[in-house]
């Protein structure tokens, strides 16, 4: 367990345990971690999000997530299937800082397919959980652990919640300790964002722009790259207006709107998403970059 | 050896094998002895049977049937011999032999046809190879059921006689009353334009699968659709079979002879002239769907050749049906062996497969919930086997068409093509894929190998870097990478192109497979 300082066990009276997380109620004693510790002492923001979110809830983790890496700010979040694992993939993509906190041992890999984010989270980020190596994932342990993301952040980003959603928890654990919770908004007839829109209602800070939550954490002085999209093509810059203006559109929509024939569609959205302006999900495609 | 008169006579039939006809000589002697029948040449039981029902028939027909120790040899005696067809040839056989039929006549001719126990002709399954067999020993005269005359007809320098029963065969090898010569000749269907089909305009929407389709069509591509329950897969692949390029005579042959074993040729139908779409249920055996059993049998995939072979609600076809497919498309035929022989069938089949993103079907849906687990999702697309996917060229999402596009006009927009503009397109691209691989023995794109890829789909330097940051963008592999590149020649195609530009590819990378992840 000692063989290298990349892991170890760090309790709450060792002057590296995290300084924020010591004031919060109910602190965990010892801390288990494989990385580098001392990210915790830079400004973190949690981003949570539920399991199965849509295409829009995982992109706008991890958009959000990348901005704030670009800023050097780590991104904090459970490794958990859907909108954690986008969040830490954004800060990842940005060359960032990120922290996972699970709810099993840190040798245990949960779920299963995050085997090489675990990874690379491992290698380039920071792995961080109150149960000792080798404790399975068992249903309480799950809530338990969101105090410790919420207590390591300076702000808490709820990115897409459903109804039931535990991220809804750990929003209620950061509003307890003080720290300011964002919510994206989502469409109303999604069943998807009811958790988020609902916390909007009840007082959290809505992201308008993704630059809000930068904000929120007191970085001014945003750098802006939509001069990018002054070098586009006319055809390219005619279905990101309209992508902008419907936030989400079948290929089929794209073709009725600008007049296009699907061959000629096809290659354009090719070319946008390899430039990364567009991403497309289960036949739906979302603009992917802000155009204004 | 000199051959007394009413003691031995012979004639000549066929015997498929597989697919093939092979021609057997008949003979049939008779001796003094115990009245009696044997047929000896390896006969199977329903040859056998054929005893009862040309001494039947023959009685019946008005002849007397020689009460003489008889025996019939079929020819060569170590091929299994099966089928209905024999009773014709045997019963004239033993006719010519006992003098009832003058044995000369039945030199260089063929007889072919099942016989009822009044003596009528009955039609027979495979008549088509039966006939094609015989041909190629040089037979010219050819005596067969009414009923497939038409379907032999398609075959030049034969001469048909087509009989309704015994006593009619008797007639005309006698000399008292020839049998009329079938002289019509089937005509090719002017037009390439199915009439049972939905026209594509009639769709309303959907320009993107449209094209995918077409782009499918234009080369058999296999294809894969994927969406939620009533998008519109099923509707959209039964609008298939009207863009489908025209047969050539030589594959409308193969399908004919195919259909012709199964007894799928409507009686009155010389060629098949259309594209088959064959789409079993998912219930399908692994027998059914590849072909084969104890007397083989061809199966789905070759009554789908140089046609679409349909599977909607592909994770719910047998696991072992599925695994089964794989190597007719990879060797474009299916081998069958038994003890004593190695058949094929042969199966060039274009996939065209349809399934839900998931068990409830509306992953990824924005206003929907999908009520599946993590686990549920991975083993519903974990039935898709890699090797499988790895053989489908295109995947294209479907989703369901708005409300508002639905109502927007019932009338056909100007600009959207029908049916028969996009099938002109797809049999233009189809003669340029023809012409391009005359000496490579293959006629299409989608039959390209790795090394007929590096010779075809060469890219300029603005494709190949393309290519290549997609490479890395979106994690192509190296199937991935082959694939993109006959998408792109058939796209280029498409567009009358010769040589492939970025702009191709750029499409064809659209139809990576995106929505199943290994």
């Amino acid at each position: 367990m000692y063989q290298d300082m990349r892991e170890g066990i760090v309790d709450m009276d060792s002057t590296d345990y995290p300084a924020l997380l010591r004031f919060i109620k109910n602190p965990p004693k010892r801390l288990y971690y494989y990385g580098d510790l001392s990210l915790c002492q830079n400004l973190c923001l949690g981003i949570v999000g539920a399991r199965k979110g849509s295409a829009y809830g995982k992109w706008a983790a991890f958009s959000i997530a990348k901005k704030a890496a670009e800023h050097g700010v780590a991104v904090v979040s459970g490794m958990a299937a859907g909108i954690d694992s986008a969040a830490h993939q954004g800060a990842l993509d940005a060359e960032g800082k990120t922290i996972a906190v699970l709810g099993t041992g840190i040798d245990v890999c949960y779920p299963k397919g995050n085997r090489d984010l675990m990874e690379t989270i491992k290698k380039r980020g920071l792995l961080l959980s109150e149960y000792p190596p080798g404790t399975p994932p068992i249903a309480f342990q799950f809530p338990q652990r969101n105090r410790i993301i919420s207590g390591l952040s300076r702000a808490l980003v709820v990115a897409e919640a459903g109804l039931s959603s535990g991220s809804l928890i750990t929003a209620e654990c950061a509003a307890e300790q003080g720290r300011e919770v964002f919510a994206v908004p989502a469409n109303i007839n999604s069943e998807y964002g009811i958790g988020t829109n609902k916390l909007i209602q009840d007082g959290a800070t809505p992201v308008v722009v993704l630059d809000d939550v930068l904000r929120g954490l007191g970085i001014t002085g945003v750098c802006r790259q939509n001069g990018e999209f002054e070098l586009l093509g006319e055809d390219e810059k005619k279905i990101l207006k309209h992508l902008a203006a419907n936030g989400e559109l079948t290929a089929d929509q794209l073709c009725r709107l600008t007049g296009a024939t699907a061959a000629e569609l096809g290659a354009i959205l090719t070319i946008l998403e390899m430039k990364g302006w567009i991403m497309t999900s289960m036949g739906k495609i979302y603009i992917a970059k802000a155009v204004f | 050896m000199a051959l007394g008169k009413g003691l031995y006579a012979k004639t000549m039939t066929g015997s498929l094998l597989g697919l093939e006809g092979e021609s057997v000589v008949v003979e049939a002697d008779l001796s003094p002895g115990l009245p009696s029948m044997t047929i000896v040449g390896l006969p199977d039981a329903s040859v056998r049977e054929a005893r009862e029902r040309i001494r039947t028939a023959v009685t019946n027909g008005g002849f007397s049937f020689p009460m003489k120790r008889i025996t019939v040899n079929l020819s060569p005696a170590d091929v299994k011999k099966e089928g209905t067809h024999f009773d014709l040839p045997i019963a004239i056989c033993v006719m010519a032999a006992s003098g009832a039929v003058p044995a000369e006549t039945l030199k260089n001719c063929g007889f072919l046809g099942e016989l009822s126990l009044e003596g009528n002709l009955i039609a027979i399954k495979g008549a088509l190879p039966l006939a094609m067999g015989l041909q190629k020993q040089g037979i010219r005269d050819l005596v067969l059921p009414q009923g497939n005359a038409k379907e032999v007809s398609v075959l030049e320098n034969l001469r048909i006689y087509p009989a309704g029963n015994l006593s009619e065969v008797e007639a005309h090898l006698a000399g008292t009353w020839p049998i009329e010569r079938y002289l019509e000749r089937p005509r090719k269907p002017t037009t390439g334009k199915r009439t049972d089909v939905v026209d594509f305009a009639a769709v309303a929407g959907q320009e993107g699968v449209k094209r995918a389709l077409q782009i499918a069509a234009a080369a058999a591509h296999n294809i894969l659709m994927v969406g939620p329950p009533g998008a519109g897969k099923t509707m959209m692949a039964k609008c298939l079979p009207g863009i489908l390029p025209a047969m050539s005579y030589q594959e409308s042959l193969e399908i004919t002879k195919i259909y012709s074993i199964i007894g799928e040729v409507p009686e009155g139908r010389g060629l098949l002239w259309e594209r088959p779409f064959r789409s079993p249920h998912h219930s399908v055996s692994a027998a059914a769907l590849v072909g084969g059993g104890g007397r083989p049998k061809p199966g789905e995939v070759s009554l789908a050749h140089h046609g679409v072979l349909f599977l909607d609600e592909l994770p719910e076809f047998r696991r072992n049906a599925l695994e089964g497919l794989r190597q007719p498309m990879e060797d474009r035929q299916v081998s069958i062996s038994r003890v004593s022989s190695a058949l094929s069938f042969p199966a060039k089949f274009m996939l065209v497969a349809a399934m839900n993103p998931c068990p409830c079907g509306y992953l990824g849906d924005a206003l929907r919930r999908c009520s599946c687990t993590d686990h549920q999702i991975k083993q519903y697309h974990s039935k898709i086997s890699g090797p499988l996917l790895d053989r489908i060229d295109l995947c294209v999402e479907i989703l369901p068409v708005g409300f508002s596009d639905l109502t927007g006009g019932s009338q056909v927009k100007p600009g959207i093509k029908n049916s028969e503009a996009l099938r002109k397109e797809v049999e233009a691209a189809r003669s340029i894929q023809i012409e391009r691989y005359t000496k490579e023995g293959i006629s299409c794109n989608a039959e390209l190998s790795y090394e007929l890829i590096k010779k075809y789909c060469s890219l300029d330097s603005a494709g190949t870097e393309l290519l290549r940051t997609a490479f890395e963008k979106f994690g192509l592999s190296a199937r991935g990478h082959q694939k993109i590149l006959k998408v792109s020649r058939t796209i280029a195609d498409l567009e009358g192109s010769g040589s492939i530009q970025s702009v191709h590819v750029a499409e064809a990378l659209r139809y990576r497979n995106t929505l199943l992840r290994r």
